[in-house]
C-alpha cells in the first residue's frame, strides 16, 4: 500500500537512531557513518532488523550525511554510499517501508554563510535521484535548522521524485531552531510547499518538545510527526549522556498521540527498546483525525504574519514616480532599497512589497537578487510584485519562507502563468478584481471576477485561505463615483467568500491637493468595510495612526496596549527646530549625525559644494584623522565622525545633483574576497573613502574573482581593493590578483586585513598594502589623481 | 553584567582617549543587546591522547598536527575539546546595523567578541573542575589559527563533537566558523601549573600588531 494511502488512518512508527546504534558497536567519533553501508554491512542491517523486530513501519536507510561535501573525504560517492544503504535496508525490509534519510549538508547557507541556495539544491538532487532509482519508499528530510536548507532539500525532492516527504526541523528548548525558525513559521511554509508530513526531531527529549508540538499541531492541516531524543543530552564528567528510559520515552509519547501526533519515531540516545515501548503503547490507538486550519499566513525565515487582525503592507520598495529609486535601481545601488526596506519595518510594515519594474533593466535577474538581498537585512515576510511570471518564479524560487505573490487577475492567460508558480512554491496571492474587459465599475462585477478567481485557484489546488481580493482602487479626481463603489465590492467580497483583502490605500489620491488626508479617510473607510492588508507608505505617520487607531476602535488592539504604548507620549506643541551653534566641523568632530544634516543645507545658502566639502568636511576629516593615528580619538569615534560626514554628504549630493556639478574623485571597486565573509573592516575603509569624494563600487563580501574582473572592466576601473582577514581566503585573494593580471584589467590593487601585512602583500603581488583606512586613502589619491 | 567593557574597549583600540556620555551610554546600550540576543550555548568532550600512534585522540579519528599544539599539551594524557557559541541571531543583528550605524556595528562586535570569551572562560572552568577531580591542572585554552595550528582542522573537530546538530555551529569552506562568534579550543590536563607564556610571540602578526604597542595584548 502506497505509505500516502496508509497516513490517512494509520499510526505509523520510525525507527530510533542510527548513529547511537553504530558507536556502540564500533563507529569511532569523527568516521563517515556512512561508510558502513560499505565496509560493515552486516552492522547496519543487523540495526536495521532490531528496529524491524521492535515493531516499527519504517526503516530509515544509514544515509543521513550522505551527501557529496561530508563524503569528499572518502573514497565512496553519493551514489555508491546511497545504492549501498538503500540495498541494505530493502534486504531486511520485507513488508516495512525504506526511508531515504537527508539531514543537513552541515555547511552554512547563505547569507549566513557562503553555501549557495543552488549549490545546496544540487547536493541534495543527487541524493535524492539516487535514492529514489535505489527503490526508496519515501524521502525523510530531517534534523534541519535553517528553512532555507529545508527549502532547498524538498524542491530537490519534489522536482526529481514522485516520493512522499517527511520533513521535520530541530528546535531548542525556547522554541526556534539554531537559525532562528520559530514553529508556526515552520509549518506555514512546510504545508505551502507541499509535503507530506511534517514535524520536529532531535534536540530536545520528549518531554521538553511538548509546548512545540503543541504549537505545531495548532496550525498544522496535515500529519504531524515527532522524532525526539532520549532526553536532554547532558555533560557528566565530559561525556554525553541522555537520562530518559525507554518506559518514561513511551509514557510522553502516548501523551503526545492523544494531543494528535500521527507519526513517531526516536533520535539521538534512542534505541529499539524506545522503539519498541513506543510500538507497545500506542499500536492499538486510532489516529486523531486532522482538522482543516482555516487561517492565512505568510512568513520569512524566523518571522510569521498571521492575517486576521490589520497587516500593513509597505509600498515603498517600488520605483513608480520616484526618481532617487530609479537611479538607485539603474546603478544596482542595493544598499539604497535596503536602507528604504529597514526605515519601513522600523516604522511598523509588517509585510514589505517588492517591485523593482523598470523598461530598461533586467527585471528578471534584479528582482530576484533585491528579494534576496533585503531578505538577508531584514526579517519580515515580502510580497513579489511583478507582472512578469518569470521574474516572479526566479524571486520566489530563492525566497526564504512563504511569500505573497503580487499578483495574478481575472484574465484567463494570467491566471494559467501565475497559479501553477503559487501552489508550486506554496505562497500566497493577490487577486486583482479585472479581466479581459478591465476594471468593472461596478462593485457586483469585481466579485464576480474575485469568484471567478478563487474557483480557478481552487483548480490548481489552491484554497481561498491563500488568496488576498484586491477589488482595486481607483483615483477620486478621474473617476469618483467608482471610490465608494471599491468600499462595497471590499465589503461583498468578505461577506460571501470570507477571503482576505487588500488594497493599494493611495491610489485614491493622485492628482489632488492634501493627498494624506483623502489616503487615511479613504483607509478608515475600507478598514472598517473589511480590509484587511491595506498596502500603504509606513512612513506616512497620519496613515499608520489611522491604522493604529482603527485597531482599538476594532476592538483588534485589546485594552488598547499598543496604542497608549505608542502615543502616551504625545504632546500637542511642536518643538522648536534649531541649528546648532557649532560649526559644521566641530559638528563632524563631535560625531553629531542629528545636527549636520541642518547645518549642511543652512551652509549650502552661502556657498557651494565643492567649497563646504574642500573648506568643511575635507579639514574636519583630516583633523580625526591625524587625532586617530597620534591616538587621541580612537576607533568608534573615528566612524562616528566618518558617518556624520556622510549624512553632510548626502545633503551636497542632492544639491549637486541638481547642478550638474562633479566632485568625485574617481571610482574604485572594493570587495571582500571569495571564502570570507567578513564585512565590517571592509566597510570602514569604504565610508572614510566616500568621506574623500571617491566613488565606491562596493561588491560585497564572499565575491566571485571572475565578478571583480567584469566589473572592473565594465567599469574601467583603475584601483581595486581587496580585503581578507582568514589566512585561508588570502589565497583567494592572491587567485583575485592573478585572475585581473591575466584578463589584463589595468590597475592597481590594494589589499587589507588582520592576516595581511607588508610582505605577504607583495608575495601575492598587490601593489600596495593598506594597514588602515587612513592609508588606503592615501593610496586612492595616488593612484586616482 | 557579564561582558566586561574594559575589555570591550581594549578590542576597540581604547586607550584612555576623552570620551563623551553619547559614546559611553552607546556602548553600555550595546554590551546589554548583545547580551539580549545571544544564546550561548557550548559542548565538550574529554578524551584520551594517544601519543604512541602520531598525536590521536582516543576513540576518533582525530589526529593532531603541527609541532605547537603537540607542544601545547605534552604533558597532558588527556584533554578536553571544546565548542562554543554565540548563536546566529548575533550574526544578523550586526549585519542589519552595518546599513544603518557602522559605529553600532562595530561596538556590538567588539562586546560579542568580550562576549564569547566570557562563556569560554567558563566553559574553562567547568573543565577545570573535571580535571581537579582528577587530581589534574589544566592548560591554557589553545585554539586552531593559533602558531602553526591550522585552521583547516575546525570542520574535524566540530565533527567529532557532533556540533552542527548539538550546538548549531558549522564551517565554510575556508574553515570560517559560522555562527561567526564561536569558538573551538583544546584544553590539556596536567599535573604542571597552567604555564605563563607569551602568546603574542606564535602570532603571525608579531611584528605589526597595534595592540601589542602599549601595555595590552589583543587577549589571546
Amino acid at each position: 500500500m502506497d505509505i500516502r494511502e496508509k497516513l490517512k488512518d494509520s499510526i505509523l512508527f520510525f525507527d530510533g537512531a542510527m548513529g547511537t546504534m553504530l558507536q556502540e558497536r564500533g563507529l569511532k567519533r569523527g568516521e563517515v557513518p556512512e561508510t558502513y553501508n560499505i565496509i560493515y554491512p552486516q552492522i547496519v542491517k543487523e540495526i536495521h532488523q532490531k528496529y524491524i523486530e521492535a515493531g516499527t513501519d519504517i526503516i530509515t536507510t544509514n544515509t543521513f550525511g550522505a551527501n557529496e561535501l561530508k563524503l569528499k573525504d572518502t573514497s565512496y560517492s553519493v551514489e555508491e554510499i546511497i545504492d549501498a544503504a538503500v540495498k541494505n535496508a530493502k534486504e531486511v525490509a520485507g513488508n516495512k517501508y525504506v526511508a531515504l534519510d537527508m539531514g543537513p549538508i552541515g555547511q552554512m547557507m547563505e547569507p549566513m554563510g557562503t553555501l549557495k541556495f543552488e549549490r545546496a539544491y544540487d547536493i541534495f538532487k543527487r541524493q535524492v535521484i539516487a535514492g529514489t532509482k535505489a527503490g526508496c519508499d519515501l524521502i525523510l528530510i530531517e534534523t534541519i535548522s535553517d528553512l532555507y536548507e529545508m527549502k532547498a532539500a524538498v524542491l530537490a525532492a519534489k522536482e526529481n521524485s514522485n516520493l512522499p516527504i517527511f520533513a521535520t526541523m530541530t528546535f531548542e528548548e525556547d522554541g526556534r531552531t539554531f537559525t532562528g525558525t520559530d514553529p508556526i513559521s515552520m509549518v506555514v511554509f512546510l504545508e505551502g510547499i507541499g509535503v507530506d508530513v511534517l514535524g520536529m526531531n532531535c534536540s530536545l527529549g520528549p518531554n521538553e518538545s511538548k509546548h512545540i508540538v503543541t504549537k505545531i499541531l495548532d496550525y498544522a492541516s496535515i500529519p504531524v510527526m515527532i522524532q525526539p531524543n532520549a532526553g536532554l543530552p547532558k555533560i557528566v564528567d565530559g561525556n554525553t549522556v541522555y537520562d530518559v528510559t525507554p518506559e518514561e520515552f513511551g509514557t510522553t509519547i502516548e501523551e503526545l498521540q492523544s494531543l494528535g501526533v500521527r507519526v513517531f519515531g526516536g533520535c539521538c540516545g534512542t534505541n529499539d527498546n524506545f522503539i519498541r515501548e513506543v510500538v507497545n503503547r500506542l499500536k492499538d490507538k486510532d489516529s486523531a483525525k486532522i482538522e482543516n486550519k482555516e487561517f492565512t499566513a505568510v512568513t520569512s525565515a524566523t518571522k510569521n504574519v498571521i492575517i486576521d487582525e490589520v497587516v500593513i503592507i509597505g509600498e515603498r520598495i517600488n520605483p513608480t514616480g520616484k526618481k532617487k529609486f530609479k537611479e538607485a535601481l539603474r546603478n544596482k545601488d542595493i544598499d539604497y532599497i535596503l536602507k528604504e526596506a529597514i526605515l519601513q519595518k522600523e516604522k511598523g510594515a509588517h509585510v514589505l512589497d517588492v517591485n523593482v519594474g523598470l523598461p530598461e533593466i533586467d527585471e528578471i535577474s534584479l528582482l530576484r537578487d533585491v528579494t534576496k538581498e533585503v531578505q538577508s537585512i531584514v526579517d519580515l515576510p515580502l510580497q513579489i510584485d511583478s507582472t512578469d511570471p518569470v521574474a516572479i518564479e526566479a524571486a520566489i524560487r530563492g525566497y526564504n519562507g512563504k511569500a505573497i505573490i503580487n499578483s495574478v487577475n481575472g484574465k484567463e492567460s494570467v491566471m494559467k502563468d501565475i497559479f501553477p508558480i503559487v501552489k508550486k512554491y506554496g505562497a500566497c496571492v493577490v487577486g486583482l478584481t479585472l479581466d479581459e474587459d478591465g476594471i468593472p465599475s461596478k462593485a457586483e462585477d469585481r466579485v464576480k471576477i474575485a469568484e471567478k478567481i478563487i474557483k480557478r485557484a481552487k483548480e490548481y489546488g489552491i484554497d481561498k485561505k491563500h488568496i488576498l481580493i484586491d477589488c482595486l482602487v481607483l483615483t477620486a479626481s478621474a473617476q469618483q463615483e467608482e471610490v465608494l463603489e471599491t468600499i462595497k465590492a471590499v465589503k461583498m467580497v468578505k461577506e460571501k467568500f470570507n477571503v482576505r483583502t487588500t488594497l493599494g490605500v493611495s491610489n485614491v489620491s493622485f492628482g489632488l491637493p492634501n493627498r494624506r488626508l483623502l489616503n487615511k479617510t479613504f483607509l478608515s473607510m475600507a478598514l472598517a468595510s473589511g480590509l484587511d492588508a491595506p498596502i500603504i507608505n509606513p512612513k506616512d505617520d497620519d496613515i499608520l495612526e489611522t491604522v493604529y487607531a482603527y485597531k482599538v476602535l476594532a476592538n483588534e488592539d485589546r485594552d488598547a496596549k499598543v496604542y497608549i504604548d505608542k502615543f502616551k507620549h504625545v504632546k500637542n506643541v511642536k518643538q522648536d527646530v534649531k541649528t546648532s551653534d557649532l560649526t559644521l566641523q566641530e559638528i563632524i568632530i563631535k560625531g553629531l549625525k542629528a545636527e549636520a544634516k541642518d547645518k549642511t543645507i543652512e551652509l549650502l545658502k552661502e556657498k557651494s559644494a565643492l567649497k563646504i566639502v574642500n573648506e568643511d568636511l575635507i579639514p574636519a576629516l583630516d583633523i580625526v584623522g591625524n587625532r586617530f593615528e597620534e591616538g587621541s580619538v580612537f576607533l568608534p569615534q573615528l566612524i562616528i565622525s566618518a558617518e556624520t560626514v556622510k549624512v553632510a554628504f548626502e545633503v551636497i549630493k542632492e544639491k549637486i545633483k541638481k547642478e550638474e556639478e562633479q566632485i568625485s574623485k574617481g571610482k574604485l571597486i572594493l570587495a571582500t574576497v571569495q571564502g570570507d565573509i567578513h564585512d565590517i573592516g571592509k566597510n570602514i575603509v569604504k565610508v572614510i573613502l566616500e568621506n574623500y569624494g571617491f566613488e565606491v563600487i562596493d561588491l560585497g563580501k564572499d565575491v566571485d574573482p571572475m565578478k571583480i574582473v567584469e566589473v572592473a572592466k565594465d567599469e574601467n576601473i583603475k584601483l581595486i581593493g581587496l580585503s581578507a582577514l582568514m589566512t585561508t581566503t588570502v589565497k583567494s585573494m592572491e587567485e583575485t590578483i592573478r585572475l585581473l593580471r591575466e584578463n589584463e584589467v589595468g590597475c592597481k590593487v590594494f589589499v587589507g586585513g588582520a592576516v595581511l601585512n607588508e610582505e605577504y602583500a607583495q608575495m601575492i603581488k598587490a601593489d600596495f598594502y593598506a594597514k588602515d583606512a587612513k592609508v588606503a586613502v592615501e593610496i586612492a589619491n595616488k593612484v586616482l589623481n | 553584567m557579564c561582558i566586561d567593557k574594559k575589555e570591550v574597549l581594549r578590542y576597540l583600540g581604547y586607550k584612555n582617549q576623552h570620551m563623551d556620555e553619547k559614546l559611553n551610554n552607546l556602548i553600555d546600550e550595546c554590551m546589554a543587546e548583545i547580551k539580549s540576543i545571544s544564546k550561548p550555548k557550548y559542548v565538550y568532550d574529554i578524551f584520551s591522547i594517544n601519543k604512541d600512534n602520531g598525536f590521536t585522540l582516543e576513540n576518533t579519528n582525530f589526529i593532531l598536527e603541527g609541532k605547537n599544539i603537540k607542544d601545547h599539551l605534552k604533558n597532558s594524557t588527556k584533554c578536553a575539546v571544546m565548542v562554543a557559541t554565540l548563536g546566529s541571531m548575533v550574526d544578523s543583528k550586526i549585519k542589519y546595523y552595518e546599513k544603518i550605524s557602522l559605529t553600532r556595528a562595530l561596538i556590538l562586535d567588539a562586546c560579542a567578541t568580550t562576549y564569547i570569551e566570557h562563556i569560554c572562560d567558563g566553559v574553562e572552568d567547568e573543565i577545570k573542575e573535571i580535571a581537579r577531580k582528577e587530581g589534574k591542572n589544566i592548560t591554557f585554552r589553545y585554539s586552531p589559527g593559533y602558531g602553526d595550528f591550522s585552521i583547516k582542522v575546525q570542520s574535524k573537530i566540530l565533527n567529532i563533537l557532533d556540533a552542527n546538530k548539538r550546538v548549531g555551529v558549522t564551517s565554510t569552506e575556508s574553515s570560517i566558523l559560522i555562527p561567526r562568534k564561536s569558538v573551538t579550543a583544546f584544553i590539556g590536563f596536567q599535573i604542571e601549573e597552567k604555564e605563563k607564556i607569551n602568546k603574542c610571540l606564535s602570532c603571525n602578526k608579531y611584528k605589526s600588531c597595534s595592540f601589542r604597542k602599549g601595555e595590552i595584548s589583543c587577549g589571546y
